[in-house]
C-alpha cells in the first residue's frame, strides 16, 4: 500500500532526524566535559585571576611656583571619614539585602558623634556599593582636626570606619595670580592610558583653567595601580598582609613660572579695583614678571569642589572675574598703536624721514565736509609737527597724513610682523589672537584713518602690546613672551629650564629706533608730553599713552591704555596696562605706572620687605 | 460535557514532554534570579524573573489551549497566521524599536514582543499543511521552490532586521520538515547545494575583498550587493581568533567559557557563580543568551548535562510523536517545532561553550523573555495537540 509506505518512510526519515540529534548533543556533551571536568581547573585559575581588581592610584600633582621658588599652587592633606565596607561585612553587620542601609546608620552615628551633618544620601551610597564596593566609602570629606581626634579615640565604638587621607590643592598666596596659576577640578573623564585598563578609578584632579590646565599632563604625573582581591560578592577579601601593589605612581613635575611674586602683587595693588589688566615682561628675553586681570578669583574655591551657587555667581558677573583679559579679551588700543604706524612709516624706506612733517589744523580731511577731529581741536590744533613731537603729543592728524603717505599696507605688515593678529602663544589657555584688519578691507580714507589711530576693527590684546613694547625697548628682538621657566625632573626634582626661544629681529634702523624710543622719551619727560604723569622716581619711563571709547556712544566710556618701558638707556622692564572707565590714558593709567614703576625700582633696590621675596 | 471531553484529552497527552518542560522552565526561572543577582541591585532581579515566571505561565496556559485545539482545523487557517506574521515582520521594520543594533521588538499597551518568534510558529505550521496535503508532490522541483519561497519571505523579512541568527533558524527547520516530508534526495542535494554556493559566496564577499586587496569602494560595493556587514566579518574573526579582541567583541565569549569551565564537575553553589555576580558575563546577556553559562558555572557539568537531558527528552519525545503521528501534517508539525527547539538549543549550548561563533539565539524555556517562551510553548502545545489525536496502533 503506497500510503503505508510513504508513512514508513517518513517514521524512517523522522528516526534519523532523532539520530543526528542524539548525535549533536552527544557533541554537547563531550564539548562540556571538556572544558568543565577534563580542563575545569585551568579555567577556575582563570577566574581567580579575575577576582583581582585593578584601582587606579592618580599620581600626586606638582606644585607651581613663581620664578624664585615661592609657592604658589600646593597640596595638603585632606582628612576624610571612611568606611570600609568589607569590615562591616567582616563583623556580621552587612547581609546582601541592607548593605545601603547599615552603611547610612553608620553614618548617622557617626554624625550624632562627631556633630557633622549627614552630607551624602542613600542614592550615592547604593551607587558606591553598586560601582566601586572594594573601595572605602567617603563619607565626609575634608573634616577639621577635631572631628578627627574624636575619631581616633573612639575608634573602637566605629568599627570598619577610619581616617582616609586625601591631597587637596591649595594656593598659599591666595588670589595672587588667580588668573594664570588657574584651578582644577575634579577629572570628569578618565584618561587614556593604553597599558592596563582599570576597574577602579580614585578620584583625580585636572586642570580646567591657567597653567592648571595647559601644563596638566606635566603636573598629574603617571598613575598608578593596587591590586585588590575580592570575593564572590565583590568585597575586598584581604589575605593578611596581602596589599599588592603593582605599578607605584610618580608624582608630578613641579613647574616653575616666570612670575615674580612680588611684582605680581604690586601690578595687583596698582590696578585695585579697577576692571583691567596689566602684563609686565622682561624685554631681554621675553619673560612674563606679572600678568593681572581685574576683577579676579580666588582659585581655592575650586579644590574641594565649587558649590553650584557659587560658580553660577562667578560665570554670570557681568564683570567676567573668570577671563584673564591680559590675554582673552582683546581691545581697540588707540594711539599706542601709532608707535606701529612710525616704525611703518620709518621703515618703509621711501624718504619719510623723523623730520617728516605735517600741519594740524585740528582736523584731518576726510574728502569734502567729512573731517575727523584731532583731540585738541578746539585749541586751532597742534600746528606743524615732526614726528617726534607728534607721538609726544599723540597727534591724531599727524598720524593720519603719515599712514595715507606711506599706505596702510606697510602698517599691516609692520603689525603682522610684530605678532598683532596672531596668538602670542605665551603658554597659558584661552589666548586671543585679536585682530588687523586686511588691506583690502579697508574701502575709504576714513577707514585708513581709523585704524592708523587705532580705533575701527583694530583689537590687541594687553600681552601683545607688552610684547611690541618689549620689542621696541630692546631694540627690535621679538622675543616670544613666556611664563613656563622650567619643569622638574621626575626623579631628582631638579629643575630644567625651558629653552629660550631665539628672537624673532626686526632689524630696524637706528633712525627708527632713536625716533621711536625717542618719542616715547618725550611722551613721560616733555612738558607736553601726554605721560608725562608716569615720570617716575628711580628709573627713567619711556611710554605712549592711548584711549579708545567702547560701549554705547552716548556713554562716552573710555579705554585708557599706557604701554612704557623702563630704564630707558637699559630696559629691565616692558609694561602694558589697560583699564575700562578711564578718563584717558594719560590722566588715569600714566599714573598707575609711575606707582608701578616706582615699586619696581623699590624692589630692585631690595628696601621693600614682605613682597614674599 | 464539554468539559469530561477536555480532561480526557488532556489524560492522553504527552507526560515526558510535559514534565521535562516543567522543569527546564522551574529550572529557567530560578537561574534568571540567579543571573540578575549581584550583592546590592536587590530590586531589578526580583522584577526580570517575576517577569519569567509570568510570561512560563501565559506560556503554559496557551500550550493547554493548543492541546485543546484540533490541529487539523488550525492547519486550516495557516494563511491567516502566515498573512499576519509576513504584516508584523513588517511592522517591525518600519516602527519596530530599536535594541542592540537590532530592529526586532513591537510594543503594544506596555509589552515589547518579537514578531521573528511568532513568525516561526506559522511558518512550520503553513508548511506542515502545503506539504500535509494529499495533492503535494514531493518528487517536483516546483513544490521545492514554492517551499522555499513560503520561508524565503519571513526569512528575508527577519535578515533585514538585521537578525540573521534567528533567520538562520529557518534553513534547519525547513529542510528537516522537506526531508521527512519524503522529498527526495536528488531534490535534497541539490539544495544542500545551492545553500552551500550561497553562504561560500557570502562568506567570500565577507573576507576576499579585502584579502585581493581590493580598494575599499570595490569592497564596498560588494559589502552593498550581498548584503554581509563588518560586523558579521568581525563576530566570525572573534569565533576564530577569540584574543584579538579580550576587552571588545571577544569579552562574552571568552568569559562565557571561564564561567562554563569553572563549574567543575558540581559547580559552585545556586546563588555563588562568581563570574556571573561579579558581572565578569556581561549583566545585559547573562539572562538571556547566556542563561546556559550561568547554569553550567552554578551547577557544574551535573547540571548542565541534567539541563541537556531534560532538552534530549522533549526532543525524543517530539520526534516519537511525530512517529506515531495519525497523518503527515501531524508528524511534519511536530519534525517542525522539535526541530526548532533542537536547532535553538544547540546553537546556544554551543555558543556558550566557545563551539560556534556569538549569534545571538536564546535558549528556549531558560532564557529570560516573552516571546520566545511563550512562542516555544504553544509550538510544545502543537505537538501535544497532535500527540493527544494520535494513531491508536493495535497489536
Amino acid at each position: 500500500m503506497a500510503t503505508s509506505d510513504t508513512s514508513d518512510r517518513e517514521m524512517l526519515r523522522s528516526y534519523l532526524v532523532l539520530a543526528g540529534m542524539a548525535a549533536a548533543f552527544l557533541f554537547l556533551v563531550v564539548s562540556l566535559w571538556g572544558i568543565q571536568v577534563a580542563h575545569g581547573s585551568e579555567y577556575e585559575q582563570d577566574l581567580r585571576r579575575q577576582s583581582i581588581r585593578r584601582v587606579r592610584l592618580p599620581g600626586g600633582r606638582g606644585r607651581i611656583l613663581d620664578r624664585n621658588g615661592v609657592c604658589l599652587a600646593d597640596n595638603r592633606s585632606s582628612y576624610c571619614i571612611a568606611i570600609y565596607l568589607e569590615e562591616l561585612r567582616q563583623l556580621g553587620q552587612i547581609g546582601r539585602r541592607n548593605v545601603t542601609n547599615v552603611v547610612y546608620d553608620v553614618v548617622c552615628d557617626l554624625s550624632d558623634a562627631l556633630g557633622l551633618p549627614v552630607v551624602v544620601t542613600k542614592g550615592q551610597i547604593s551607587d558606591h556599593i553598586r560601582k566601586r564596593s572594594p573601595l572605602p566609602f567617603l563619607a565626609w570629606r575634608d573634616v577639621g582636626k577635631k572631628a578627627v581626634a574624636i575619631l581616633k579615640e573612639g575608634t573602637r565604638r566605629f568599627p570598619g570606619v577610619d581616617i582616609y587621607v586625601e591631597p587637596v590643592r591649595v594656593y598659599p598666596q591666595g588670589e595672587v595670580a588667580a588668573h594664570i596659576i588657574g584651578y582644577v577640578g575634579r577629572a570628569q573623564s578618565v584618561p587614556a592610558e593604553n597599558e592596563v585598563s582599570y576597574h577602579y578609578y580614585l578620584p583625580e584632579m585636572e586642570g580646567r583653567r591657567g597653567i592648571e590646565k595647559t601644563q596638566d599632563s606635566l603636573l598629574r604625573g603617571r598613575a598608578g595601580g593596587l591590586l585588590l582581591r575580592v570575593d564572590a560578592s565583590g568585597y575586598k577579601y584581604d589575605l593578611p598582609g596581602h596589599r599588592e601593589v603593582m605599578l607605584d605612581p610618580v608624582s608630578g613635575a613641579d613647574i616653575r613660572l616666570t612670575l615674580d611674586v612680588g611684582i605680581q602683587r604690586l601690578a595687583e595693588r596698582v590696578l585695585g579695583d579697577r576692571i583691567g589688566a596689566m602684563v609686565v615682561l622682561d624685554p631681554r628675553n621675553g619673560d612674563i614678571l606679572a600678568m593681572v586681570s581685574r576683577p579676579t578669583f580666588d582659585p581655592g574655591w575650586f579644590a574641594n569642589g565649587i558649590s553650584q551657587a557659587d560658580w553660577s555667581r562667578l560665570s554670570e558677573d557681568e564683570n567676567a572675574p573668570l577671563l584673564n583679559r591680559a590675554v582673552s579679551a582683546s581691545y581697540p588700543p588707540g594711539s599706542i598703536f601709532k608707535l606701529v604706524d612710525v616704525i611703518a612709516a620709518l621703515e618703509q624706506g621711501s624718504g619719510i624721514t623723523g623730520s617728516t612733517a605735517f600741519q594740524c589744523p585740528g582736523y584731518y580731511s576726510l574728502g569734502g565736509k567729512a573731517q575727523l577731529r584731532c583731540w585738541n581741536w578746539q585749541h586751532g590744533g597742534h600746528g606743524l609737527l615732526a614726528m617726534r613731537e607728534s607721538l609726544e603729543q599723540s597727534c591724531n592728524t599727524y598720524f593720519c597724513s603719515l599712514v595715507a603717505k606711506c599706505g596702510y599696507r606697510e602698517v599691516y605688515k609692520t603689525a603682522v610682523t610684530l605678532g598683532l593678529g596672531s596668538k602670542p602663544g605665551c603658554g597659558i589657555d584661552a589666548e586671543r589672537a585679536g585682530q588687523i584688519p586686511a588691506v583690502r578691507s579697508l574701502v575709504s580714507k576714513g577707514d585708513v584713518a581709523n585704524v592708523s589711530i587705532g580705533q575701527g576693527a583694530l583689537q590687541v590684546t594687553p600681552l601683545q602690546m607688552a610684547v611690541v613694547t618689549a620689542t621696541i625697548a630692546n631694540g627690535g628682538h621679538h622675543y616670544r613672551a613666556r611664563l613656563v621657566d622650567a619643569v622638574s625632573r621626575p626623579d631628582d626634582r631638579t629643575f630644567r629650564t625651558m629653552p629660550l626661544s631665539r628672537p624673532k629681529e626686526m632689524n630696524w634702523s637706528r633712525e627708527t629706533l632713536d625716533v621711536v624710543r625717542g618719542g616715547m622719551y618725550d611722551v613721560v619727560h616733555a612738558r607736553r608730553g601726554t605721560g608725562r604723569r608716569a615720570n617716575a622716581d628711580g628709573f627713567d619711563v619711556a611710554g605712549k599713552t592711548g584711549s579708545a571709547e567702547y560701549g554705547r556712544k552716548e556713554d562716552r566710556k573710555k579705554r585708557g591704555w599706557m604701554v612704557a618701558f623702563a630704564p630707558y638707556s637699559n630696559p629691565r622692564y616692558a609694561v602694558a596696562m589697560v583699564t575700562d572707565e578711564a578718563v584717558s590714558g594719560g590722566i588715569t593709567v600714566a599714573p598707575m605706572i609711575k606707582e608701578l614703576i616706582e615699586g619696581i625700582a623699590q624692589i630692585e633696590n631690595g628696601m621693600t620687605a614682605g613682597t614674599g621675596r | 460535557m464539554e468539559t469530561g471531553r477536555y480532561l480526557r484529552l488532556l489524560r492522553r497527552m504527552n507526560w515526558t514532554i510535559l514534565g521535562s518542560i516543567i522543569v527546564l522552565a522551574v529550572v529557567g526561572v530560578l537561574f534568571v534570579r540567579s543571573a540578575c543577582y549581584s550583592n546590592i541591585v536587590e530590586d531589578q532581579s526580583a522584577v526580570r524573573y517575576q517577569k519569567q515566571v509570568m510570561w512560563s505561565i501565559v506560556g503554559f496556559v496557551c500550550l493547554i489551549g493548543f492541546t485543546l485545539v484540533d490541529y487539523r482545523k488550525l492547519a486550516r487557517h495557516a494563511w491567516w497566521a502566515y498573512g499576519a506574521a509576513v504584516f508584523l515582520l513588517i511592522l517591525v521594520l518600519l516602527v519596530g524599536r530599536t535594541v542592540h543594533g537590532g530592529r526586532r521588538w513591537l510594543w503594544f499597551m506596555g509589552i515589547g514582543f518579537q514578531p521573528a518568534e511568532f513568525a516561526k510558529v506559522a511558518v512550520i505550521i503553513l508548511l506542515a499543511w502545503i506539504m500535509g496535503l494529499k495533492t503535494f508532490r514531493t518528487d517536483s522541483y516546483s513544490s521545492a521552490v514554492l517551499v522555499l519561497a513560503v520561508v524565503g519571505i519571513p526569512t528575508l523579512l527577519v535578515s533585514r532586521q538585521p537578525d540573521v541568527g534567528t533567520a538562520a533558524v529557518f534553513v534547519p527547520v525547513i529542510f528537516t520538515m522537506m526531508f521527512v516530508a519524503g522529498f527526495s534526495w536528488r531534490i535534497l542535494l541539490s539544495l544542500i547545494l545551492v545553500g552551500v554556493v550561497v553562504v561560500s559566496v557570502f562568506v567570500g564577499a565577507l573576507f576576499l575583498p579585502a584579502k585581493l586587496g581590493c580598494s575599499p569602494e570595490t569592497q564596498a560595493r560588494i559589502t552593498k550587493v550581498t548584503g554581509a556587514k563588518p560586523y558579521h566579518r568581525q563576530r566570525i574573526e572573534t569565533f576564530l581568533h577569540p584574543d584579538s579582541d579580550p576587552l571588545g567583541a571577544g569579552w562574552s565569549r571568552m568569559q562565557s567559557e571561564i564561567a562554563v569551565g569553572s563549574g567543575g564537575l558540581w559547580g559552585k553553589g545556586y546563588l555563588n557563580g562568581t563570574a556571573n555576580i561579579l558581572g565578569f558575563l556581561p549583566r545585559t546577556v547573562a539572562p538571556t543568551d547566556f542563561i546556559f553559562s550561568v547554569v553550567a558555572e552554578e551547577a557544574g557539568f551535573a547540571g548542565a548535562l541534567t539541563v541537556l537531558c531534560l532538552f534530549g527528552a522533549t526532543i525524543a519525545g517530539g520526534i516519537r510523536v511525530a512517529a506515531a503521528a495519525s497523518d503527515r501534517l501531524g508528524r511534519l508539525l511536530c519534525i517542525g517545532v522539535v526541530t526548532m527547539l533542537f536547532t535553538h538549543v544547540f546553537v546556544n549550548v554551543a555558543m556558550t561553550v566557545g563551539r560556534l561563533p556569538i549569534t545571538g539565539l536564546p535558549l528556549p524555556l531558560m532564557s529570560s523573555g516573552g516571546s520566545i517562551t511563550v512562542t516555544t510553548l504553544i509550538g510544545l502545545g502543537i505537538v501535544q495537540s497532535v500527540y493527544v489525536r494520535r494513531r491508536i496502533i493495535r497489536y
